[in-house]
């Protein structure tokens, strides 16, 4: 690179810019791979200086300083010297140096080109129309063997192609042009452009696209030259463009990066660079030697007068001057130079140097001849660090990328990973616990990788063992970044279903939990193991069986009995029962006194049994005990009184029933089977008897004997019942005064209550209430205004 | 939609435990509306239009309840006055909550479910049938107007097990990922078959699949008819400063059924938040549940961080998370604030009121009517307030006096009069918190009782309350005392017309959980302050550390890290909320999650205590759902009834 004539010497003027070319890598070792050579094991250390005849090659250089790609053109006689005559598929770094090679596929049609999309997969077109596709780096098809078609059966195959960084227009052989704008995608949806009305006789000198980002429509813009002129199709129309630039038949055609300009070799000699509308020709070139098919990066460079202007300019002029420079002495001497400057300068921001120094060394560093990137400080701006990392990595350059991640405070994470699965890859013989070690060493560098990842990677290869001890490691190391969205159903592939549970569960989404057990039951089903299995997994595990009782009470009635009943649970399978026993009665066939019936009080006698085995649920036992018993007395019930109104109803309803139908003796035999209390009797008995009306026998019950809770049910059912008379009765035998103000205020008493409050101490209360009980009657709220007044003078408040 | 009106007035008292003394609780007659009110006092914070003022002394008037039913009818909203003011004729919509004065961007978080939403109706084109669970009908009335979703083609149709009645040929099903909905939908689509329906079937879910689900569908054959989608909504606010995870089930799920999954929902929707609000630096969290969210929340952060160069400032500074069961005495207890007392009595669906028709008579001139009601429920409580202030001590008593369980002859009362279950078990759940259970024959005594009056299938009902230690046998000695002692839960209320303590919202009792949120984000901030402006004599005679003890679950202090990877999980035990008002021109924001719900009354409090002069803190309340006493027992009252449970 470097060169011992005048650096003004390198330059050319062309109209009023300086413009020179470069000469990146020389010589270029063209090695041919060895035979044996798998994708990524052949060493660029070990290269041998070779040739390769570009001429006879069907080549494609990837943008951006990526790799170049060749493979022999078949159309071409050649003579073959010690290569064996199988063809193949080379890749080489921009430097020459081999990356990788693959046996071109064979039966298949005629290669037309070659072409890197913008994600850097390869592409080739085949004179049929077809595409075929490559992964990088190690030149697999990708996704299938089998080429794409593109273009109808019938169309002639491919005249011409250009491609774009997603997509390709076509032309075929009989003068239709097909794009399809996506060609990465799995099916690439070619569309038919208009017809350019191209004539049988007439001949397509050239093509180019106007990119679709570039196009008010959104979709890629074609620019033929047929004859004299120059024809734009789209998906609407064609139309021809500079008829009056009179440019003459047109050999090549090159549109900008940007979408604006043309630059059109005529067949005069002439380039000449022209919007892409034909609207005037901006610059026009008299040329013999200029190749327009060299795909040159032309570069302004007008630095060296800088110097002699400002400062502050200067020392920018010089820093720029070295980003854009290739040549690591000169960049050295510029950013020289500007230190000289700086030390002068004190407002110019520093950092820009430094941040010039470290994109320098950055891309000093990939364009060494070993990695073979030789990008321009453009378009590694373009690029970003972290895409250019991916490219490293995806190149295999992993400790590169890794020094440039770290250098950059790039999180290395994605370099570490890639690592490793290439590493997994590439080692299909190395032991398990070998192979750990070396991927753990590196692993440990990057705090909170994800080791899950990385064991998916290995179940993939189909190391099983591997992926079990790396997710080993993950649950022993990082507790926090669990990424359990990828670890569990890995867990679950490779047979670990406790550790996944366990994974779910700390994850705290019950959605996984439930997406573990369901995995697990189903498994079992399907293996026909006991479900003691399952059941032991989950019955240790609170938030997995809680989840799965929660679950199986909509769906799974007898899965869940057994669980119940195999963990000794044996509480929760007899209110299941209990449960079970609730829906026979609801259900229309098991009408009252049916034989259902039977089934009923069988299931809960079942669970009676089941509660009376546990120690802790005395309780329940003896309730589902009694519960049996109702069923049964009611059913007697209905029986006899030939009325089916007991069955289902409570034991304090169906006494209170019983007096209502004035069966007296029924209710007595429920009360003592029952063992009511005489509280609950009293009130149950004077609220059925004021139900009915039954006046005199609510008397004749008060006069039995003195009640045990006190005359307030009697109070209370009479006014509930609105029975004034009745009320009086019962209401002078209330004890308490506030009662007994408060029983006459409701019956709307207001001077019995007002007499009754009067004796109550600390009655303030009680009066306010009492106003606004008998608000309606101003008469009463005055009588309470009175007493309250004479109550308050008193001193009462 | 015809309604389906019914009406049950009922003269019943709201069971006004806690600070009534329990004879208060009596059946009255329903007391006639007087022609004049005195206008509802209100907080003098305009932000807030809640009704927050105290309503001092017990409930000893009657109130009204009404009955009732899920019928897309008349809506009264929470403020009385504005409700009454307002011409509300039935089947109005449910106003879509105002956000103008939140804390933070709540209407960017609202517009954005609504654009999801309409996302998925433009998808589907044509006509379409969107057939939405009953409770998600409630929820996305606090999003979007339905009439909204008309102009998207969209037919409305609420989920049952009926079949589905439409002309559409595609149908969208929206609803909330619970197994039950899917048998329905399952049958729904079943029934379709034979009659030769040609329909196209799409199931969102809210607000996200579940493989549990897609099991049931599976199982039940209809898989492969669905496409499949999700509604990604975690949560609604309800108010300004309120948001819900509209989680109904997250209480009975965790404390009973062992089902964590509202837990991972709550740290979710957290983790949403802080993807639009920036990362809440500052994580306290009491109670099993709560821990469990914020280490949730932290390898959430981890496994998909948020980017916090890009974020700008925190908004929020620290949430703190709180279960309910660390607090269940406070909702068990009968909120006093008018707001509370309408959720009490009227149940506040998704921020109105549903009335039942029929309660309106025949003439259709259904705002005369609510307006006499909820004159009535107003008279009441004016009527109380004017009577007296010195139930104070009341609640002292009743603390005292629950050694001595005379109130055991009162439960046993109510019982043998079979009053509604609901109410007599909340005064059993009360009495057991408080006494850390019930001496066994006393507890074995009411447990057959109940069973012999409401019937024997509540076994199961009274065995889940044992299992969630809600109601059941003594077998330690109560730290109750001790806890209402060192966190000063008891406060006499001097000047009810000017509180200086959030103890006015229960009149005399300062709610646990929000002495807990106070502890929570004083220790080193502002709230010292207030607190002993408030009481000279306010220390603590424990350290927060011992008493925190007490209380069930564990608790958690987080400080996470400034850096997006290595977050790292630093515990720094003690250290208060940092003070900084780092929001520029705002008060330092404090999100308080409460995991199994939070009362109206407890809001109040918070809101109160944020309008409190010289607080350095706005707080923005989450929930899983707002409840009292009886909405969290009826649903397990419910379930372990059809052995769901």
């Amino acid at each position: 690179m470097s060169s011992s004539v005048s650096v003004a010497a390198e330059w050319d003027l062309l109209s009023d810019r300086f413009y020179r070319r470069l000469t990146l890598y020389s010589p270029l070792p063209w090695s041919a791979p060895a035979p044996t050579s798998t994708a990524s094991s052949s060493g660029v250390g070990g290269a041998v200086i070779g040739r390769l005849d570009l001429s006879t090659h069907i080549v494609a250089a990837a943008p951006f300083g990526g790799p170049i790609a060749a493979v022999r053109d078949d159309s071409k006689i050649v003579q073959l010297h010690s290569e064996p005559s199988r063809r193949r598929l080379l890749l080489f770094s921009s430097s020459g140096h081999p990356i990788a090679s693959a046996p071109w596929p064979p039966m298949l049609p005629r290669l037309h080109s070659l072409a890197f999309s913008s994600s850097l997969s390869l592409v080739g077109l085949l004179s049929d129309g077809s595409l075929l596709r490559f992964r990088l780096p190690d030149l697999q098809p990708s996704p299938s063997s089998s080429p794409v078609p593109l273009l109808p059966p019938a169309s002639g195959g491919v005249a011409d192609a250009v491609f774009w960084g997603g997509g390709v227009a076509i032309l075929t052989e009989d003068n239709r042009v097909v794009v399809a704008t996506d060609i990465e995608a799995a099916d690439p949806h070619p569309r038919d452009l208009a017809d350019p009305g191209v004539g049988d006789e007439e001949h397509v000198l050239c093509m180019a696209v106007v990119e679709p980002q570039f196009v008010m429509s959104g979709s890629p813009e074609v620019l033929l030259a047929v004859g004299d002129r120059v024809i734009a199709v789209d998906e609407d129309g064609v139309q021809l463009l500079g008829e009056e630039l009179e440019i003459g038949p047109v050999q090549k055609m090159a549109v900008s990066p940007n979408g604006k300009l043309l630059a059109a070799f005529a067949h005069d000699g002439r380039l000449l660079v022209i919007p892409t509308d034909f609207s005037r020709i901006i610059f026009e070139y008299e040329c013999d030697k200029w190749d327009i098919n060299n795909n040159l990066h032309l570069q302004a460079y007008d630095n060296y007068q800088l110097i002699s202007s400002s400062l502050p300019e200067a020392i920018e002029a010089c820093i720029d001057a070295a980003g854009h420079e290739f040549d690591a002495s000169r960049q050295r001497a510029l950013l020289r130079a500007a230190t000289y400057g700086l030390a002068f300068c004190s407002r110019f921001p520093h950092e820009r140097f430094q941040e010039m120094c470290k994109m320098l060394r950055v891309l000093n560093a990939v364009r060494d001849p070993g990695i073979g990137m030789p990008l321009t400080i453009q378009q590694y701006k373009l690029l970003t660090a972290p895409v250019l990392i991916g490219r490293l990595i995806n190149a295999n350059q992993h400790l590169l990328a890794l020094r440039i991640s770290e250098y950059l405070n790039l999180n290395s994470e994605v370099v570490i990973m890639h690592w490793a699965c290439e590493k997994i890859t590439a080692s299909p013989t190395l032991p398990d616990t070998v192979l750990l070690e070396g991927l753990l060493d590196k692993l440990r560098l990057c705090k909170g990788i994800s080791y899950a990842a990385v064991a998916a990677h290995a179940d993939n290869c189909g190391r099983r063992r591997l992926a079990a001890m790396l997710v080993d490691h993950e649950s022993q190391s990082s507790k926090q970044a669990s990424f359990t969205f990828v670890l569990i159903p890995l867990l679950l592939s490779i047979d670990e279903q406790e550790k996944a549970l366990s994974k779910a569960i700390e994850s705290g989404d019950t959605d996984l939990v439930y997406l573990v057990l369901f995995h697990i039951w189903q498994k079992v089903a399907i293996e026909k193991k006991a479900h003691l299995d399952f059941f032991g997994v989950i019955n240790a595990r609170p938030v997995a069986r809680d989840l799965f009782m929660a679950y199986a009470r909509h769906s799974e009635h007898e899965a869940l009995k057994d669980f119940f009943l195999s963990t000794g649970r044996l509480q929760d399978a007899a209110f299941l029962l209990l449960k079970e026993s609730r829906e026979l009665e609801k259900n229309p066939m098991a009408s009252k006194g049916s034989p259902l019936h039977g089934p009923q009080v069988r299931l809960i006698e079942q669970a009676h049994r089941l509660f009376a085995e546990t120690k802790e649920h005395v309780f329940e036992s003896k309730a589902s005990e009694e519960h049996a018993k109702l069923l049964r007395s009611q059913h007697e019930l209905e029986v006899s009184t030939k009325q089916a109104i007991f069955v289902g109803s409570s034991v304090s309803d169906t006494i209170k029933t019983c007096i209502a139908m004035g069966n007296e003796r029924a209710a007595l035999k429920v009360k003592s089977e029952f063992k009511v209390p005489d509280k609950r009797w009293y009130w149950l008995k004077t609220c059925a008897l004021a139900t009915v009306g039954n006046w005199d026998a609510l008397e004749k019950f008060s006069k039995e004997k003195r009640p045990p809770g006190g005359y307030k049910p009697f109070v209370e059912a009479c006014i509930d019942a609105g029975q004034k008379t009745e009320a009086l009765k019962y209401i002078p035998k209330l004890p308490d005064p506030r009662e007994r103000s408060e029983a006459y205020a409701r019956m709307g008493m207001a001077k019995e209550a007002a007499e009754a409050a009067s004796q109550v101490k600390d009655s303030d209360e009680l009066f306010g209430r009492l106003k606004t009980t008998l608000a309606q009657n101003s008469a009463a709220a005055s009588i309470f205004d009175t007493l309250r007044d004479r109550l308050s003078f008193q001193g009462a408040y | 939609m015809e309604p389906q009106w019914r009406v049950a007035l009922l003269s019943s008292p709201v069971a006004a435990a806690s600070s009534a003394p329990l004879a208060a609780l009596r059946q009255c007659p329903l007391p006639q509306p007087s022609t004049a009110w005195p206008p509802p006092p209100r907080c003098e914070t305009p932000a807030r239009r809640c009704l927050t003022r105290p309503i001092c002394s017990s409930i000893s008037s009657p109130v009204v309840r009404l009955c009732l039913r899920w019928s897309g009818a008349a809506e009264i909203h929470p403020d009385l006055d504005r409700f009454l003011s307002n011409s509300l004729t039935p089947g109005q919509m449910a106003q879509i909550p105002n956000l103008d004065n939140a804390p933070i961007n709540l209407a960017a978080l609202r517009e954005q479910s609504q654009k999801d939403l309409l996302g998925i109706l433009k998808s589907i084109r044509g006509k379409k049938c969107l057939v939405i669970d009953p409770k998600l009908a409630g929820t996305l009335s606090l999003i979007i107007q339905t009439s909204l979703l008309k102009e998207y083609g969209a037919e409305l149709r609420i989920l049952s097990s009926d079949p589905l009645q439409t002309e559409c040929t595609k149908i969208i099903y929206l609803v909330r990922s619970e197994l039950s909905f899917m048998k329905f939908i399952a049958s729904q689509i079943k029934t379709d078959e034979p009659k030769g329906l040609q329909r196209e079937y799409f199931l969102y879910f809210v607000p996200r699949r579940t493989v549990a689900c897609e099991k049931i569908l599976e199982e039940e054959k209809v898989h492969q008819k669905l496409t499949l989608g999700e509604y990604p909504l975690y949560l609604v606010p309800l108010d300004d400063d309120v948001l819900s995870f509209e989680l109904d089930h997250s209480l009975q799920e965790c404390l009973i059924e062992g089902d964590t999954s509202s837990i991972w929902h709550v740290a979710k929707a957290i983790h949403k938040l802080e993807f639009a609000f920036g990362v809440i630096p500052n994580v306290r969290a009491k109670g099993l549940a709560s821990t469990k969210a914020a280490e949730l929340l932290n390898s959430m952060q981890l496994e998909d961080p948020v980017n916090m160069d890009d974020m700008g400032i925190q908004e929020i500074n620290t949430v703190i998370l709180l279960d309910r069961e660390v607090d269940m005495v406070t909702p068990m207890c009968s909120q006093l604030t008018y707001e509370g007392l309408l959720d009490e009595m009227l149940q506040i669906h998704n921020g109105s009121v549903e009335v039942d028709a029929s309660i309106m008579g025949t003439q259709q001139d259904g705002k005369k009517v609510l307006r006499q009601k909820a004159t009535s429920i107003q008279q009441d409580y004016v009527e109380v307030k004017s009577t007296n202030t010195q139930s104070v001590s009341e609640l002292k008593d009743f603390v005292r006096r629950l050694h001595s369980l005379p109130e055991i002859a009162y439960i046993e009362e109510m019982i043998h009069k079979q009053e509604p279950i609901e109410n007599v078990l909340r005064l059993l759940v009360l009495l057991s918190l408080t006494n850390a259970g019930l001496p066994k024959k006393n507890f074995d005594y009411l447990r057959r009782e109940i069973l012999h009056s409401y019937g024997f299938e509540h076994m199961n009902l009274l065995y889940n309350l044992e299992k969630a230690g809600l109601f059941k046998r003594q077998e330690s000695r109560s730290n109750w005392v001790g806890i209402t002692k060192a966190l000063h839960l008891i406060v006499d209320v001097n000047d009810t017309a000017n509180p200086s303590d959030i103890s006015y919202i229960f009149s005399g009792y300062a709610p646990l959980s929000i002495r807990l949120v106070q502890h929570a984000s004083a220790e080193k901030g502002l709230f010292n302050f207030i607190l002993k402006k408030c009481f000279v004599t306010f220390h603590y005679p424990r350290s927060i550390e011992e008493l925190l003890k007490l209380l069930p679950g564990p608790h958690l202090d987080l400080k996470r890290g400034g850096l997006t990877i290595n977050s790292s999980l630093e515990v720094h035990p003690g250290s208060g909320v940092q003070q900084s008002i780092d929001r520029v021109g705002h008060r330092t924001l404090v999100l308080i999650v409460f995991i199994g719900g939070v009362t109206f009354a407890e809001i109040a409090a918070l809101r109160f205590l944020s309008a409190q002069e010289g607080m350095g803190y706005d707080f923005l309340v989450a929930t899983t759902k707002v409840v009292n006493g009886n909405t969290i027992l009826k649903p397990i009252i419910s379930n372990s009834k059809e052995g769901m449970m």
